[in-house]
């Protein structure tokens, strides 16, 4: 699954602790989120949505895994 | 976070010194008499009871002192992604653990380890199945 997270974030002006303080998350989520390297549950992905007044697929787009690799 | 009250934790962290202290008298004055193993299994409760407890009572400490540093610990334990890992990490641990079982079970019955032993052996592995089929079935009716 893919995201425009850090675009949106930097777009906005939040910075990734900033961002990881409001959602009560830690920094090493949200730079994984941007990333590409984990996906968040539904609720966090909710919370990112709301925090940005934004739909979940603006921010989130899926896709199907075509490459075998696993996701988490 | 919430101030944690950690007088239980005191008490048994002293417990563990007493048990620790009881185990190591225990075998050097032979107190036990015939149960040798007992100073042992004190010294081995002992220090487990007392480094858990010591461990809860220097984090609620560090907790009193630095209510920032309480507040990253708590998000840090709270953290989705930092949960996945560890439950991640625990599954594969399991996958392992099941080989590893199996080769130390073979192993015993080649170097000819008494039967009470492997037997033993066989009782965790199939404990430790049987716990895993009990939470499937909890949560397929859960989920």
């Amino acid at each position: 699954m893919k995201n425009r997270l850090e675009e949106i974030r930097k777009q906005q002006g939040v910075t990734q602790e900033e961002l990881a303080e409001a959602l009560e998350v830690s920094r090493q989520t949200i730079s994984s989120l941007e990333n590409g390297r984990y996906n968040p549950s539904i609720i966090l992905a909710f919370k990112i949505a709301r925090y940005f007044h934004r739909s979940i697929e603006e921010i989130f787009i899926y896709e199907d895994s075509q490459n075998g690799k696993e996701e988490y | 976070m919430a101030k944690k009250n950690i007088s239980l934790n005191i008490w048994l962290a002293v417990l563990g010194i007493a048990l620790l202290a009881a185990g190591g008298l225990g075998m050097k004055l032979d107190w036990f008499g015939e149960i040798r193993g007992l100073p042992g299994v004190l010294i081995g409760v002992g220090a487990g009871v007392f480094g858990a407890n010591l461990g809860v009572i220097l984090q609620a400490k560090t907790v009193e002192r630095d209510p920032a540093a309480a507040r990253r610990i708590e998000i840090e334990q709270r953290d989705e992604r930092n949960q996945a890992i560890n439950n991640i990490a625990k599954s594969r641990a399991f996958d392992a653990m099941v080989y590893i079982y199996a080769a130390a079970m073979l192993v015993c019955v080649l170097i000819n380890v008494d039967v009470a032993a492997i037997l033993i052996l066989v009782a965790a592995y199939l404990l430790v199945h049987g716990i895993m089929l009990y939470e499937m079935v909890k949560l397929t009716r859960e989920m």
